[in-house]
């Protein structure tokens, strides 16, 4: 190994420096995720408050996980949740068969349920990973920033 | 289910013509839609139902390009000629079948995703694979005020209706009550009751089933699941002695739904069932299941575990001097009436009987070969003796109104008037004359082939002397067939398995019963209550396996809990012979645990070698009791089989006429559709169920000094119970018309333990 070979090296290191990290100091900083990322759902409300939700269960038919369940009951006059005739009483996401394909997105009649950004979906038990309805219906507890400038990577 | 008619493809005469093409054949009268369903060819259809009767045409779905005739026809009203040229998938007819469609979608809102039929609704599948993809209509639809409930069991809405006359043909030509219709004309048309009241009546669940779009919906299952969150299971209705076949709908553990099964040849039910079979299924949890094992040790009662139970009757049935005896009641299936056989064999061949009525008087009757339902279909007469169908065996009143479509004449003979006698001959009896009725109809009967007897087991067992006179004539008309009214669930699996109905009773009254085992079984509420009431006194600890509480439970001091007929494996009998096959549609709650299960641990504990489940069960039962020869799940399969073997019957009782003693009226009893059993503990049948009464002519009633309404004191030799009076003038006078198994009414205190005839006085209470 010759000196040229070693400044040439240091000049790659050097040149680097001058570079800001590509590192994220997480979980401080957040990596952020394309538009189109398919993280944690959130079921959605009409602007009335309403939630969007039937309960038809056209997620739970086209989840290849077989983790939504929806039990559904009827709207009354005093109890109006939604805004069809039926709504979801219990409505149950297991994040630990979630599979993150977005079937439930595309079925959904109503554009009740969508795939967010957030994806720190760690919970201390099993039983916790059972995402339910007020957990869903919430906004994102995590949120993540979204990217929106191309990627320097390949 | 499939909407089509069966087709015999092979046997009888057959005619030829060319179905898209191919050259295929179908018997000559087959209706188009039929014949091209048996060749494999579907063409769509709505309104078209073979079960109800004559088609309609009203949706035109099912157009179709016939050569030779002008536009196109509907196939559900064509018949197939020999050489006609049928296209279903040319170009006049798909476009055709795509107009039909957007003209019904035109009103049809796209509320799918919360309409309970979504998913199971052959109006959207139909749209899938025979509708044109998109529709011109921009206008708006009509809209009503929505749901409406037709009756407490049945939403309607009216925006979903197609007007297909499905359910108003129902109405009209099947159950035949008449009560529905529609009202308005074109786009306001709309389904309503003639007389704007609730559509109630025995039959009414069935229009859910058979509307091709979401109008008419159950309410007790309304948005309680979708088609694919839920499994179905293949079951037999266990609350009356016809066997329905049915399909359990589960979901998040629960049965959820009943409805009819498809039944292929048409049978047994056609896929009808009656809204007791239905709807009784919420008595899983009614407020008095039994949930909590207990054991009751003098004035303490401790709740334990099923184990300690089991062991707890275990010991009561093993202590020194235990003298047992074992009752087993009508819902118990034939693998827990033998369990319950191999276990009072184990106990020194302690006396067991079932709650039902003595079969030795009625041998020569079930003798003769039975019918099955669709027999009377074809019947060119049907005879019915005693019996009121239309609150015990409903199926079978439906189809005896078919047969007198088809066109069959209808003889009757009873005492009670019931739903069908004014629709035949109806030759009303006093008690005890039917043998005299019979004799005198005879000469008018035996000129006709294939004659169906429809015969009622407790009626002939309360008239002995008519069972001869009847055999007799049924030997000589040539191609009879008998079909009994049975009174009880399983009497038939029972009484196959050798079940006595005495002994225990008699035993017990001896002071020779120490302990007693009720499985399934409530001497309380069954006929000769008072005489059970009375021996229990004399006999030792009491042991219940039962579903629901009562006042036997109140009184046992050991209750286990057991499952109901929704929740257990086991293999039924109905009344005309067909072994059938009870699946499990959910656990049973904690703390109970099915009939079978309890007693082979009982079986185990006794140190008696017991088949460990169901099937094997079954088999060990069919090597040792010879009625049930041939007998096997497999064999069984989906519909039944029938028993070939008569069930063992002693020596023929004497066929003398039975007079009760003692002064007053006659008693006839029945029971009430959604009275008893299951029915009465399901809060889903609230609002059709009917109360207790006795039922006297206005004769009788200004005899007696009562009026309508009055509460009168029943008493016979053997009890008394007090009911409201109702006044009929369709009741004949001598007669006291009451219902048994209506929980609390006591009925059954008046009769005796054969559920033999009783005389009753009346007074006002």
């Amino acid at each position: 190994m010759s000196v040229q070979d070693s400044i040439k090296g240091f000049g790659v290191t050097f040149k680097q420096f001058l570079k800001s990290p590509e590192t994220i100091d997480y979980p401080d900083q957040k990596t952020p995720v394309w538009p189109r990322f398919r993280g944690r759902h959130r079921l959605w409300l009409h602007d009335n408050g309403l939630e969007k939700c039937v309960g038809c269960s056209l997620c739970a038919a086209a989840c290849p996980a077989d983790c939504i369940r929806v039990v559904a009951e009827e709207n009354t006059a005093e109890n109006r949740v939604s805004a069809g005739e039926r709504y979801a009483k219990i409505y149950e996401i297991n994040m630990l068969r979630c599979i993150f394909c977005g079937y439930c997105e595309v079925a959904c009649p109503f554009d009740a349920i969508t795939l967010e950004a957030e994806y720190e979906l760690s919970e201390p038990s099993r039983i916790a990973e059972i995402y339910d309805k007020d957990m869903l219906l919430a906004p994102s507890p995590k949120p993540v920033p979204i990217r929106t400038e191309p990627s320097g990577r390949q | 289910m499939t909407d089509y008619a069966p087709v015999d493809l092979e046997r009888g005469e057959q005619v030829e013509f060319d179905l898209n093409g191919r050259r295929v054949h179908a018997p000559p009268g087959t209706m188009l839609v039929d014949a091209a369903h048996a060749n494999g060819v579907e063409i769509p259809i709505f309104c078209y139902e073979p079960r109800i009767g004559p088609p309609l045409g009203a949706c035109r779905m099912c157009l179709v390009e016939v050569e030779g005739m002008r536009g196109l026809q509907t196939a559900c009203s064509t018949p197939v000629s020999q050489d006609m040229v049928v296209h279903t998938k040319s170009d006049l007819a798909v476009d055709g079948q795509d107009g039909v469609l957007e003209l019904i979608l035109a009103n049809h809102p796209l509320d799918c995703p919360v309409c309970d039929k979504g998913g199971e609704c052959p109006l959207q599948d139909r749209t899938f694979r025979f509708g044109p993809g998109d529709s011109r209509f921009l206008e708006h639809k009509r809209h009503f005020p929505k749901p409406l409930d037709l009756s407490s069991l049945i939403a309607l809405d009216r925006e979903r209706c197609i007007s297909c006359f499905r359910c108003v043909r129902f109405s009209q030509e099947v159950a035949e009550d008449g009560l529905l219709t529609f009202q308005e004309r074109g786009g306001d048309s709309e389904i309503t009751t003639f007389t704007g009241g609730a559509y109630e009546g025995r039959f009414t669940g069935n229009i859910v089933d058979i509307c091709p779009v979401g109008a008419l919906t159950s309410i007790p299952y309304r948005f309680v699941a979708r088609p694919w969150d839920v499994t179905n299971t293949e079951s037999v209705c266990g609350t009356c002695p016809v066997g329905c076949n049915v399909e359990l709908t589960t979901r998040e553990g629960r049965v959820q739904r009943v409805s009819g099964r498809e039944d292929p040849n048409w049978i047994h039910e056609e896929g009808w069932l009656c809204d007791k079979c239905r709807y009784a299924f919420p008595a899983a949890w009614s407020p008095d299941r039994l949930t909590t094992p207990l054991i009751r040790d003098g004035g303490t009662t401790r709740e334990v575990s099923i184990e300690e139970a089991v062991a707890a009757a275990s010991v009561l049935l093993a202590r020194e001097n235990a003298r047992p005896g074992i009752v087993v009641g009508p819902e118990a299936t034939v693998e827990e009436g033998f369990l319950a056989q191999k276990i009072a064999a184990a106990s020194g061949d302690a006396p067991i009987q079932q709650l039902g009525i003595p079969a030795a008087t009625l041998a020569p009757i079930r003798a003769l070969p039975p019918a099955e339902l669709a027999d009377l279909d074809g019947a060119p007469l049907i005879v019915e003796v005693g019996g009121d169908p239309a609150n015990q065996q409903a199926i079978v009143e439906l189809r005896i109104r078919k047969a007198l479509r088809h066109g069959a004449r209808l003889v009757m003979v009873g005492s009670r008037p019931h739903a069908l006698t004014g629709l035949g001959e109806w030759h009303e009896t006093a008690p005890g004359q039917i043998a005299e009725t019979v004799g005198r109809l005879a000469d008018d009967i035996k000129g006709t082939e294939g004659v169906i007897f429809v015969w009622d087991e407790q009626s002939l067992a309360q008239e002995p002397d008519a069972v001869p006179v009847l055999a007799e004539l049924m030997a000589e008309v040539e191609n009879a067939k008998q079909l009994e009214l049975g009174a009880h669930i399983n009497g038939a699996g029972l009484r196959a398995l050798g079940l006595p109905a005495d002994g225990v009773l008699e035993a017990a009254e001896a002071g020779d019963i120490g302990t007693l085992v009720c499985l399934l079984a409530d001497p309380l509420s069954a006929p000769g209550a008072s005489r059970w009431d009375a021996a229990l006194g004399k006999t030792g600890p009491l042991v219940v396996i039962a579903t629901h509480a009562s006042e036997l439970t109140d009184a046992a001091n050991v209750v286990i809990p057991a499952s109901m007929a929704t929740e257990h494996e086991g293999t039924l009998v109905s009344m005309n012979g067909r072994a059938q096959r009870l699946r499990p549609g959910q656990e049973p709650p904690d703390g109970a645990a099915p009939g079978w299960q309890i007693l082979v641990a009982i079986a185990h504990r006794l140190h008696t070698d017991v088949a460990r489940s169901p099937s094997t069960i079954l088999r060990t039962a069919v090597t040792e009791r010879s009625a049930l020869t041939g007998l096997s799940y497999k064999e069984m399969g989906r519909l039944g089989m029938r028993l070939r073997r008569p069930s063992p019957a002693s020596a023929n009782g004497a066929h003398a006429p039975r007079e009760p003693a003692g002064e007053g009226l006659r008693l006839v009893t029945t029971r009430r559709i959604f009275g008893d059993g299951f029915a009465a503990r399901s809060d889903a049948l609230e609002h059709v169920r009917q109360p207790a009464d006795v039922v006297i002519s206005p004769a009788e009633a200004s005899r007696l000094g009562l009026e309508d309404g009055d509460r009168a004191r029943l008493v016979s030799e053997h009890g008394e119970c007090v009911l409201p009076v109702r006044v009929s003038e369709a009741h004949q006078d001598g007669v006291a018309f009451a219902a048994v198994g209506v929980p609390g009414a006591g009925v059954e205190r008046l009769l005796p333990a054969d559920d033999g005839p009783v005389r009753v006085q009346l007074s006002r209470a």
